[in-house]
């Protein structure tokens, strides 16, 4: 499609608001690298940045599509994915991405979070997750890891925290991968990665809140971001190196390739023992875990593409008008 | 009027419904107009009562008579109230001298055992209704000599078609139709079918005054067609190519359409994980450039509320369907009840245009469409039609539709082109929510060359769709896409107006929409025939709500009956609120059994009110 959009595109084409997150906010490291993203997409890989379409749901991560310039739907709670998915069905040829936090996602919009895996719908959701909920001032959230205290658990959170990896896995995304907010190269990749992954593909990205994500010992901004650093992320990479003793049998062992492949058959296996190994430690997994394009798309599965779009249909009595008579004719 | 009308009582399983239905296409094919209602439904797949019945006229008819001529009766749930809940039995509604045709053999298959029919137990009733009955084996019959008990109802049909006076080939035409003629299930029907004559013609059973005598057409292009085969029909007609639904009753056969015809013209149907995500997908495909709606009941609007808020204040042209049923919550799923009017009209939180219409039958839920999406992308906001389940799941025989008569408007949605002369060519940057003079801002379909600032927002936004909470663009922004709106909306021509039936000058009125149409229509005339005059509004705007029109009526008249199937009087409220105030010429008649109205309850229920 022909574009009025000059490329290459600048980041100041694409910024929108001034960011209104807390100073120090995870938020903006990964504002920064979507932004390098859409950057990346119109200017190396030829994408119209009219047919980028951003959506985010409410708390403090969805206000990206704000931090942007670009065709967007700002939604309720917990429900920016069924929209998206609407958008994406209407229209496959549109880049659809989603921002959400784990509030948003992983409590109010989880039917619709397994639903949109399930379908294999072709969209990126981005998660800014930092275990509370932070616009409404630090409760906590789904991810909240168990004896974190805030204001709704003050004598620290009983039970298990969600875990979206693992769910994304269990459920069949096309992609799964957890970045963090502070290596924004990573990031950039990640993201990069999942958009151009044919199917559901989930960028986790741990995002701290330095206002009411409070450790022992580790308040404000830098130190929360060394608690994560030090005692809470594990890089598949590592995982991979340092549990295989634990995870595999010694028959097992002898067949896994040196490294971690997100591309193998047996990725979802492999990710999923990493992620229940890592957890009995107190550890999150990050990295890329799994690249799987050999589902169809809900797209696909509904006949439904970017040549063939709903939304671009002539709806024209004319074009139509013998077809219409036909559909009349057999109700009688 | 020449008229008949026909009961089949069974037990769910039993294929009493497909009798009818045959019984119902073979009265159509000799010329007669049908309606064809499933009169009782329990939410309940096999075992419990189930009745269908066809009711055939010499002319278009929307709803049933109070009593019918014949009934089929598998068991005895026909004659009696088995499970001692208070169930009425079908035959209170037999025609005094009426028919009676039941199956004499005994239950012969596991599903549905016992409740075989012992004349001894019902004659009592038998003889106050002076029925004429008919006994025949057809269970045996069926097994034995036709090799399936599924059949045994198409006995009965043959038995039935004798009687009145239908030709054997008429049936086993629809039968061709219906199962591919010479196949094997065609074969083992058309076997039953001449059993049922045969047994009959042999035995002498004759009910003259019930043969049916309607004209055949040379050419019969009418319609038989659901309230929902109607509106799904009309909407893909409309240029509907996103549907998203979630099974339930009385609208799961809009999805069932959509879900065989939408592909057929390039559309995508979703069956979505919850009706909280199809409203969302909805606006979601909206937002995308495709006309898109969903149909749902009660419960699946309560789960839709805050996605109509979102489309209000999103101005996204959002279509719902709303076939209504009995509630509140699960309620009576399977039955006719109107209790969702308040929430179409003021469901969903905070203030935002919508637009609320009813249809009163097929015909009408098929061109309606047509509004309903132009009248939805025109001023940018929710549009719901309001359908109940009789409307929605009863067969109605219309003269045919014409899908010539629409006229697609998609109000400021612009083109490629548009957007190039009014945007790109001089520099005017485009803004979603941009104050224009009639307050309606232009549209785009997302990947529209040069526009990357489409921005919608469910939050208060600026022009440009970001969010704000500053007084002054608060103000603006309600005013123009709520005050203004509805200004505009109120004065446009296609809205349905009103139309008014009966006498002009009479001085007893009714009012009311969707499935009070039928029963109002023949109360007025018996009324008349009677020697008392007397009018309908039908309504066909539900919001804005026409006050001038109804307080004009009401005004012309010494007494109205809000008539509708709601305990909470929902439309009386609508009527007092915004055009007449607490009236004492307003009465009420309101149906909340979950049982169709008919012209006879209409006048017993008047004698009360």
């Amino acid at each position: 499609m022909a574009t009025f959009t000059a490329t290459p595109i600048t980041r100041a084409d694409i910024t929108g608001e001034s960011a209104w997150w807390c100073s120090g906010c995870g938020d903006f490291g990964v504002n920064a690298a979507v932004q390098q993203v859409i950057m990346g997409l119109v200017n190396e890989l030829g994408v119209p940045l009219e047919n980028i379409f951003a959506l985010s749901g409410i708390g403090c991560s969805s206000k990206e599509p704000e931090m942007l310039r670009v065709n967007a739907y700002q939604g309720q709670h917990g429900r920016s994915l069924p929209v998206a998915i609407g958008v994406a069905i209407a229209n496959p040829g549109l880049k659809v991405i989603d921002f959400g936090g784990d509030g948003d996602t992983y409590a109010i919009g989880m039917e619709h979070f397994m639903h949109s895996i399930i379908r294999n719908v072709d969209v990126t959701l981005v998660i800014m997750n930092n275990q509370v909920y932070g616009l409404t001032k630090g409760q906590a959230s789904p991810t909240a890891h168990t004896g974190l205290r805030t204001p709704s658990t003050p004598s620290g959170k009983r039970g298990r925290n969600v875990n979206p990896l693992r769910l994304a896995i269990a459920a069949g995304a096309a992609f799964v991968g957890r970045g963090v907010s502070w290596q924004r190269n990573e990031l950039v990749e990640l993201m990069m990665k999942a958009i151009n992954t044919k199917g559901f593909s989930l960028v986790d990205v741990f995002s701290p809140c330095v206002t009411y994500h409070r450790e022992p010992n580790a308040r404000g901004s830098g130190p929360i971001y060394d608690w994560y650093r030090q005692n809470y992320v594990l890089d598949i990479k590592d995982a991979w190196q340092q549990m295989r003793d634990q995870v595999f049998t010694e028959d097992e062992r002898a067949q896994l390739p040196a490294d971690y492949d997100p591309t193998s058959p047996e990725a979802a296996l492999n990710g999923l023992r990493l992620i229940s190994e890592a957890a009995k430690i107190g550890r999150e997994v990050t990295g890329l875990l799994l690249i799987d394009e050999s589902q169809p798309t809900m797209a696909e599965n509904a006949g439904v593409s970017a040549e063939r779009a709903p939304a671009l249909l002539d709806i024209s009595l004319g074009a139509n008008l013998d077809n219409y008579r036909q559909m009349l004719a057999e109700l009688r | 009027m020449t008229t008949i009308q026909i009961y089949g009582a069974g037990r769910a399983g039993d294929g009493t419904n497909t009798n009818i239905a045959i019984l119902a296409q073979a009265l159509k094919d000799a010329g007669a107009w049908t309606f064809r209602w499933l009169d009782e439904v329990y939410s309940n797949i096999q075992t419990r009562d189930s009745g269908f019945a066809v009711r055939a006229a010499d002319r278009p008819i929307y709803g049933p008579d109070d009593e019918f001529d014949i009934l089929q009766a598998f068991d005895e749930g026909a004659f009696i109230d088995i499970a001692g809940e208070g169930r009425i039995p079908p035959i209170t509604r037999l025609k005094r001298g009426g028919i009676v045709i039941y199956d004499s053999s005994p239950r012969l298959e596991a599903v549905n055992a016992g409740h075989e029919i012992d004349l001894a137990k019902i004659q009592g009733i038998l003889e106050e209704k002076r029925a004429r009955v008919f006994g025949l084996p057809m269970g045996r019959l069926a097994k034995e000599e036709c090799g399936n008990y599924i059949v045994r109802g198409t006995i009965s049909v043959g038995v039935i078609a004798h009687m009145i006076g239908i030709p054997e080939e008429a049936i086993l035409d629809r039968f061709a139709k219906n199962f591919g003629a010479g196949s094997p299930v065609y074969e083992m029907n058309a076997k039953a079918l001449r059993m049922g004559i045969e047994h009959a013609r042999n035995e002498g059973w004759e009910a003259p005054e019930l043969r049916v005598s309607f004209t055949p057409l040379a050419e019969d292009t009418r319609q038989v067609l659901l309230g929902d085969e109607a509106v799904a029909a009309g909407a893909i007609v409309a240029g509907c190519r996103v549907y998203a639904g979630y099974p339930i009753t009385p609208a799961s056969e809009v999805l069932e359409f959509m879900a065989e015809k939408i592909g057929q013209f390039g559309g995508a149907l979703i069956q979505a994980d919850s009706e909280m995500a199809a409203a969302h997908h909805v606006i979601g495909a909206a937002v995308a450039g495709a006309r898109s709606m969903t149909a749902t009941a009660g419960p699946g609007f309560s789960l839709m509320q805050e996605a109509i808020s979102a489309a209000g204040i999103t101005e996204t042209p959002m279509v719902i369907v709303i076939c209504t049923r009995g509630g509140p919550a699960t309620g009576l799923p399977t039955r006719q009840g109107q209790e969702e009017l308040n929430e179409a009209v003021f469901g969903g939180h905070g203030d935002f245009a919508r637009i609320v219409l009813a249809a009163s039958e097929p015909s009408q839920c098929f061109y309606v469409m047509e509004r309903v999406f132009n009248l939805a992308e025109r001023y940018q906001c929710p549009v719901f039609l309001l359908i109940d389940r009789m409307l929605a799941q009863s067969s109605y025989t219309v003269p045919e539709l014409d899908p010539s008569r629409f006229v697609i408007d998609r109000g400021k949605l612009l083109t490629a082109e548009q957007v190039a002369e009014r945007y790109l060519n001089n520099g005017h940057r485009y803004q979603r929510y941009e104050l224009t003079e009639d307050g309606i801002s232009y549209r785009v379909i997302p990947g529209t060359p040069g526009i990357t600032n489409y921005y919608s927002n469910t939050n208060e936004h600026t022009e440009d769709g970001y969010i704000t909470e500053e007084e002054v663009v608060r103000q603006r922004q309600m005013d123009k896409r709520f005050t203004k709106r509805m200004e505009l909306i109120r004065a446009d021509k296609d809205l349905p107006e009103a139309v008014q039936h009966g006498s002009p000058e009479a001085r007893i009125g009714f009012i009311g929409y969707g499935g009070v149409y039928g029963p109002i229509l023949e109360a007025v005339e018996r009324l008349e025939s009677q020697g008392t005059k007397a009018k309908f509004l039908e309504m066909r705007t539900l919001w804005p709500f026409p006050g001038d029109r109804v307080r004009e009526f009401v005004d012309s008249c010494d007494v109205v009956y809000v008539t509708e199937y709601s305990a909470g009087a929902q439309l009386r409220g609508l009527v007092q609120r915004e055009a007449t105030g607490p009236s004492p010429k307003l009465r009420s008649l309101l149906r909340y059994d979950g049982r169709i109205m008919t012209p006879g309850w209409i006048l017993e229920k008047m004698k009360e009110a």
